[in-house]
């Protein structure tokens, strides 16, 4: 039994891990959350490199735009140039900063729209998972984002606040797999669960064939599971099957807001009448 | 202490440029877990106690960049690099088709056993589409990890010698 045990440890001690990863994931350990300062600091050590995205990215494009774009030309063409450039780099620059300014204008007037405290947030990376979706913003607990806050956008919903640490907050898309919401159709009041299916794309759940639901009707989160505030934009139907054996209708939302182009966000800073332990689905 | 600074670096900066590049330049499915492949050389080339110390950083960026339930991919990561162990000990032949079988069964492994659990969880985001986009995710962080062993594990002989 001994010789088995010293042969074989490696291969039990992968099983029994691979247990408690799959025991973590279904029931969440109390005793885990004495951990959580370490992966706390574990996320502090990416925040500047999420924080510095902005930053190289503008460097990468000026150093492009100044120097390698110039090189092979002759002097005058290289003196026009450089005055062309300068002018479109204003121009762009300017460009840039109305665009910025249209959109916080955006934000406050819809923020001012949702009748309840909010707070802007710049989105400063993407969650490396093929399997999980979400989306992390530069603005944490210090400006009282907790977890289960609902974020939003002028053009509709984005997620929900998965974790929230000190300048640094995750956030769980609407596409998720984990996402889920009671949602209704605007134009006939049907009422069905919002579930994430990954791409930019939702399904509603438990619509019943009898239900009017068509393509193109906009999809609006109720607010009565209170998760999400009442009449923010999910997204549109994109395609409604209604299989004969099945009891439900199989109906496709997809999202209002690209969440590879979203760049800033509103967190509602209300706390969901639903408690949301953080960290878990 | 030359293997956790190298494994270290890599899967750190792998996993940083890799949170930068998704940022709207590259799609997920073309970036290479790098923090994935520090754990499998690991497991295969860094022996004894010092191997799993290498591991513990990898496992712990896993963790954090990926949007899982918490401390779930760091218990994955650390059955990952024991079931590593197991092949590198019972399996492993230094060659570049064992090399890319090897890998390649490990991220098709982990891939499926999430696949599975979500499933059983009742989320089903999973489309044909997704996976052939998690197929070449897989086929080109195996082709980026063959070579990326062969070059460390040589340069580590190097030293050694």
């Amino acid at each position: 039994m001994g010789s088995f045990f010293r042969k074989w440890w490696r291969l039990l001690a992968a099983v029994a891990l691979l247990f408690a990863a799959i025991q973590v994931y279904v029931r969440p350990s109390p005793a885990l959350e004495r951990a959580e300062p370490v992966r706390a600091a574990g996320t502090a050590l990416f925040r500047p490199f999420y924080l510095a995205v902005d930053f190289l990215h503008q460097g990468v494009s000026g150093i492009w735009t100044h120097y390698i774009a110039l090189v092979g030309v002759t002097r005058e063409n290289e003196r026009l140039r450089r005055e062309v450039a300068a002018l479109q780099e204003k121009l762009h620059e300017n460009r840039d900063a109305q665009l910025e300014n249209r959109r916080l204008k955006e934000l406050l007037r819809y923020s001012e729209s949702l009748e309840r405290r909010t707070v802007g947030a710049r989105v400063v990376g993407h969650a490396i998972s093929p399997w999980f979706q979400a989306i992390f913003v530069g603005t944490g607990s210090e400006a009282g984002v907790m977890a289960g806050m609902s974020v939003v956008t002028p053009h509709g919903a984005v997620g929900r606040v998965h974790q929230a640490r000190a300048g640094l907050s995750e956030i769980l898309l609407v596409t998720d797999g984990r996402f889920a919401a009671d949602v209704m159709v605007e134009r006939s009041r049907v009422r069905a669960i919002a579930e994430g299916i990954g791409g930019n794309f939702c399904r509603l759940k438990y619509v019943s064939p009898v239900h009017d639901v068509a393509v193109g009707d906009r999809i609006v989160f109720s607010g009565f599971d209170g998760s999400m505030p009442k009449g923010v934009l999910l997204g549109t139907v994109v395609s409604v099957d209604r299989p004969k054996e099945s009891l439900f209708q199989k109906v496709k939302v997809q999202c209002a807001v690209n969440f590879q182009d979203v760049e800033d966000v509103l967190v509602v800073l209300s706390r969901p009448s639903i408690p949301f332990r953080e960290g878990r689905e | 202490m030359r293997h956790f600074l190298a494994l270290l670096s890599l899967s750190y900066l792998g996993a940083a440029f890799c949170v930068w590049w998704l940022s709207g330049y590259v799609p997920w499915f073309l970036l290479p877990d790098f923090p994935f492949l520090a754990i499998v050389f690991a497991g295969l080339f860094v022996p004894g106690i010092s191997g799993f110390l290498c591991v513990l950083p990898p496992a712990v960026f896993r963790e954090i960049t990926a949007s899982a339930p918490s401390w779930s991919m760091f218990l994955g990561s650390l059955a990952l690099y024991f079931a590593t162990r197991e092949v590198g000990r019972r399996l492993f032949l230094r060659t570049e088709p064992h090399l890319l079988s090897v890998v390649v069964s490990l991220l098709l492994a982990e891939s499926l056993s999430i696949v599975l659990l979500l499933h059983l969880a009742g989320v089903r985001p999973f489309t044909l589409l997704w996976g052939a986009q998690e197929a070449v995710r897989i086929a080109w962080t195996s082709l980026v990890g063959v070579p990326l062993f062969l070059d460390l594990a040589s340069r580590w002989r190097r030293v050694q010698e």
